[in-house]
């Protein structure tokens, strides 16, 4: 069990609360919430994943610059499960516009 | 329908665990080792405790699983657990088994002073794991790779300072775990050379006989069927490898459908687990043996 | 000077029927004399094929094979297709054997790499399946050939039916070159449904104490597909098969392409491609097909051999699957992979591991799993001259004597279920060519090959490539956090989509919300079941009730 912490300058503030995904076995579950900075609770079940974590961040963020409170809960995703759950929340938020 | 049966090395015992025990093998046993086994936690301080115990408790479980007429198709030891291994698929005797494992928890436990033992890492590869190995290893600081227990699960043995400086650099290289283990010496390594040579001095004494099933050697992870091999993995196994993860895969193409795992503990079937659901699987740590013999006559009548 | 015997092999070849006569009534031996018969018809140093096909495997002679006196017959050149019972190894332990060819090897992986490594085995070489049935008419002529058969009359013909995979084929190679057939054959009847392998070719039929053994091989359980596996799918209808316009093609065996086969009624439907895309098939046949097939998408299916559980529903489609006039399916897995080559607009296949250039390799340290059908429906045949929208519309525009390409897609997670990258700098293939020794580093499909790469990320289109550098960029694009994909930046990805060489979701109108679940037009086995009015019987691993 870890609990890992990040932060981000990001330009585009969303707008509303958002919640995608699961905390089911290799899942993983992203809340989003309106903030004045982008900051990243992460607890998950798999540890000595922080370097991908950052990776993926990294990657997701370059492409969707989000900015808001993410509280995320993962249990043993996979990057690309991580990344289609950020991806899915980025759509929903992008509906509303 | 093919069985495999698995036997554990060192690591599950606790006090208590030989209750069940029949008495007069104990009694045997014993007499055989000149050993009084105490069964109690400040006794499994001591290899020679550990070791004749969890063979103890493996033997009295395969006697009575044959009893019932239940016979393996392939057997699988882990590191200790070959001796029970090679007494289920018949090549050594009950008294000189014994014997044979009373002498080498001596020697294991006179082998060492402090300062030596085992790690393990989770999360790389072994190829990975050999890489920062090979970073740290030198004349001065011994570390080897050592079992390979899952796919991305491997031990290292050693000085122990020198597995704690493979287990930093495991850690920024990404592994999910990377710790010391509570082993007081550095098996499956080239350390043990010494005890080794002694093992293979002692058996060569011994009247063995050819196997009556398929043998998964520690040293390789091939499937054998002679004895001359089975006996080199006996005596050789504390210097190699436990190629653990391959003699599974083995173990899965040779059809295997229902695996028996003997005390103490359930680790390896969790591992088979995690692996393949193709294999329905026991584990006398958590059955009794009539409810053992029940279920594998009822998957007998289904296959 | 004396005159040549150019009737040599003829002569040899009724030399040894002649002695094995005592065990023969006409070309029938008994059940319990067949290790005798093997014993009489072999020879030492013979080229042996052993029918381990994909799905069926004359396991009956394969277990005889196993106890012959290795003094008599020992020292056997074995040809196989597939590597997949373990007693196809224990000859080799045995003495029995000593030297194979074989195209794939995934059911005996480990103990094909152990065999090599201690020269137990010795290996010819590793074919991709056509290859190898090519040089059984060349180079690897067979002098014993040991196959399996459904049926079989009093006269000899044989009824192969669903599973004829590739017995017809490896017969015709030592029928007509004197070699010996032997043949087990699941029942002897007085009159077989049709004839598949007539009476002529056969020289020995031995009844089997049982059925040969069959497996399922590409059944997927719906219930296993997952939402990453659905948005690929998407990905893949929308941004390859639509745009291609893909008439023809072969789905490699796996959930990414059972996703895609469930979404074409669904996901496809919405696109309005019913009746444009995926008409003519050949694939073996996949239940996970079944919905696309009763919804109309499906014109036709060819199969290389059976799916165990799918023979009452072909039975009942004969419109769309290659039925005989008795009403059984025949396949037929030679012919299967010419018309995959020659006469498919597409191949979509999965793969364990990527290189930074774009070839793919299924091997990993201590496994040898050989090469089954992939490298030759994953390559493009230059010899190829007909044209249809999907092949040319991969024509460069550039040069007036170019022609188009068979599009060969890659479907890979950027990370495996063990979290390993599956995009590496160099595939692990490169270490197993020196512990194997072989010629070569094994790759399955090689990146000039290869014109597509489809991550949860995105679509490389690699056919739009101008260079190397290029075709790595679009990888890494696609990449995600492996250290490919790392190496990737924003500014390339920018530009890379702009030229339409990478394609975000977004950039083809796929919304990753809709990647659910409920899109599958079938999400259980019971589902597909209900969809094929209760002609398909799922085989008991794949029955969810005990």
């Amino acid at each position: 069990m870890e609990k890992l912490n990040f932060t981000y300058q990001n330009s585009q503030p969303v707008k509303k609360f958002v919640h995608v995904g699961v905390v089911a076995s290799g899942d993983l579950e992203v809340l989003i919430y309106p903030a004045e900075k982008t900051t990243l609770e992460i607890v998950t079940g798999s540890d000595g994943f922080k370097e991908v974590w950052q990776n993926v961040l990294d990657r997701f963020f370059t492409r969707y610059p989000l900015q808001g409170k993410f509280v995320i809960h993962d249990f043993g995703a996979t990057p690309g499960v991580v990344n289609l759950r950020l991806t899915q929340a980025m759509e929903e938020l992008n509906d509303e516009e | 329908m093919k069985s495999l049966w698995l036997f554990p090395g060192q690591g599950g015992q606790k006090a208590g665990m030989l209750k069940e025990v029949d008495p007069v093998l104990k009694e045997k046993v014993e007499h055989w080792t000149k050993v009084r086994l105490l069964d109690s936690e400040g006794g499994y301080q001591n290899s020679q405790q550990i070791q004749l115990s969890i063979l103890l408790l493996q033997v009295g479980q395969v006697d009575r699983l044959k009893a019932k007429g239940w016979k393996p198709d392939l057997v699988a030891g882990h590191s200790l657990g070959v001796f029970a291994a090679a007494y289920a698929a018949n090549v050594i005797k009950q008294e000189d088994v014994f014997k044979l494992v009373s002498l080498r928890a001596k020697l294991m436990q006179d082998s060492y002073p402090q300062g030596y033992g085992m790690g393990v890492i989770v999360g790389l590869s072994r190829q990975e794991a050999q890489q920062l190995v090979d970073q740290v290893a030198s004349a001065d600081q011994q570390v080897y790779l050592s079992n390979q227990n899952a796919e991305l699960q491997n031990t290292l043995s050693g000085k122990i300072t020198a597995i704690e400086a493979v287990l930093e650099l495991a850690r920024k290289s990404g592994a999910a775990k990377a710790k010391l283990l509570r082993v007081p010496n550095p098996s499956h390594s080239p350390l043990m050379q010494e005890v080794a040579d002694q093992l293979r001095a002692a058996l060569h004494q011994l009247d063995l006989t050819e196997p009556n099933c398929i043998y998964l050697a520690n040293n390789n992870g091939h499937p054998v069927k002679t004895v001359e091999e089975i006996s080199y993995d006996l005596a050789n196994n504390l210097t190699h490898p436990v190629f653990w993860e391959t003699m599974i895969n083995v173990a899965l193409e040779y059809d295997s459908q229902v695996s028996v795992e003997f005390s103490p503990g359930t680790a390896f079937t969790k591992l088979l687990k995690s692996k393949t659901d193709q294999i329905a699987n026991i584990a006398l740590a958590d059955l009794t043996i009539d409810d053992a013999d029940f279920l594998l006559n009822k998957w007998e009548g289904k296959s | 000077m004396s005159e040549r015997n150019w009737h040599s092999h003829r002569d040899a070849k009724n030399a040894r029927l002649a002695g094995a006569a005592k065990l023969l009534d006409g070309k029938f031996a008994k059940t319990e004399d067949v290790v005798k018969v093997l014993e009489a018809l072999i020879k030492p140093g013979d080229k042996v094929v052993l029918e381990g096909d994909n799905q069926k495997q004359a396991s009956f002679l394969s277990a005889a094979l196993t106890k012959v006196d290795a003094a008599k017959v020992h020292d056997l050149h074995m040809i196989m297709s597939s590597i997949s019972r373990p007693e196809h190894l224990d000859i080799f332990d045995l003495g029995i054997a000593s030297k194979m060819d074989f195209s794939y090897a995934g059911p005996q992986s480990t103990r094909v790499s152990q065999m090599i490594a201690d020269n137990t085995m010795q290996v010819g070489d590793i074919h991709t399946y056509l290859e190898l049935f090519g040089r059984l008419f060349i180079d690897l002529i067979p002098n014993v050939v040991l196959v399996a058969a459904d049926k079989v009359d009093h006269e000899g013909n044989l009824y192969t039916g669903f599973n004829t995979e590739e017995t017809p084929t490896i017969v015709e190679a030592a029928a007509f070159h004197d070699g010996i057939v032997i043949v087990q054959a699941n029942d002897v009847v007085d009159k077989v449904p049709r004839v598949d392998i007539p009476a002529g070719w056969v020289d020995v039929v031995i009844p089997a104490d049982k059925p040969y053994q069959l497996e399922p091989l590409f059944t997927r359980d719906p219930q296993a597909i997952s939402e990453l596996q659905i948005l690929m799918g998407m990905m893949a209808i929308r941004g390859i098969y639509e745009k291609h316009n893909v008439q023809t093609l072969n789905h490699g065996v796996g959930f990414n392409t059972s996703a895609i086969e469930l979404l074409l009624p669904t996901y496809g439907e919405q696109l309005g491609l019913k009746g444009k895309i995926c008409r003519n098939w050949e694939l073996n046949p996949t239940p996970t097909l079944i919905p696309a097939i009763e919804s109309g998408w499906v014109e036709s299916i060819h199969s290389f051999g059976g799916e165990v559980g799918m023979e009452k529903y072909i039975m009942a489609r004969p419109d769309i699957f290659f039925v005989g006039n008795d009403g059984t399916m025949r396949s037929n897995r030679a012919l299967g992979q010419v018309a995959g080559q020659y006469a498919c607009d597409m191949f979509v296949g999965s793969t364990l591991q990527i290189d930074q250039f774009g070839n793919s390799s299924t091997v990993t340290h201590g496994r040898l799993s050989g090469f089954g059908g992939a490298p030759n429906m994953g390559s493009n045949p230059t010899g190829r001259r007909h044209s249809t929208p999907a092949w040319q519309s991969l024509k460069p525009a550039d040069d007036p004597l170019a022609k188009g390409q068979k599009l060969v897609v890659q479907m890979v997670e950027t990370f495996g279920s063990n979290k390993k990258p599956v995009f590496v700098d160099h595939l692990d293939a490169e270490e197993v060519r020196k512990e194997a020794k072989l010629a070569n580093v094994p790759i399955m499909i090689y990146t000039e090959d290869t014109t597509h790469i489809l991550t949860e990320e995105g679509i490389a289109y690699l056919y739009k490539t101008d260079s190397m550098e290029e075709r790595k960029a679009a990888i890494e694009a696609v990449a995600g956090v492996t250290p490919v994909g790392l190496r990737s930046k924003p500014q390339e990805v920018k530009n890379l989509r702009e030229r339409g060489i990478v394609a975000l979701p977004e950039d083809i109108g796929v919304r990753r919300q809709d990647a659910k679940r409920s899109l599958l037009a079938a999400q259980t086995m019971d589902d597909l079941v209900e969809w094929s009015h209760g002609l398909y019987n799922p085989p008991v691993k794949f029955r969810s009730w005990s």
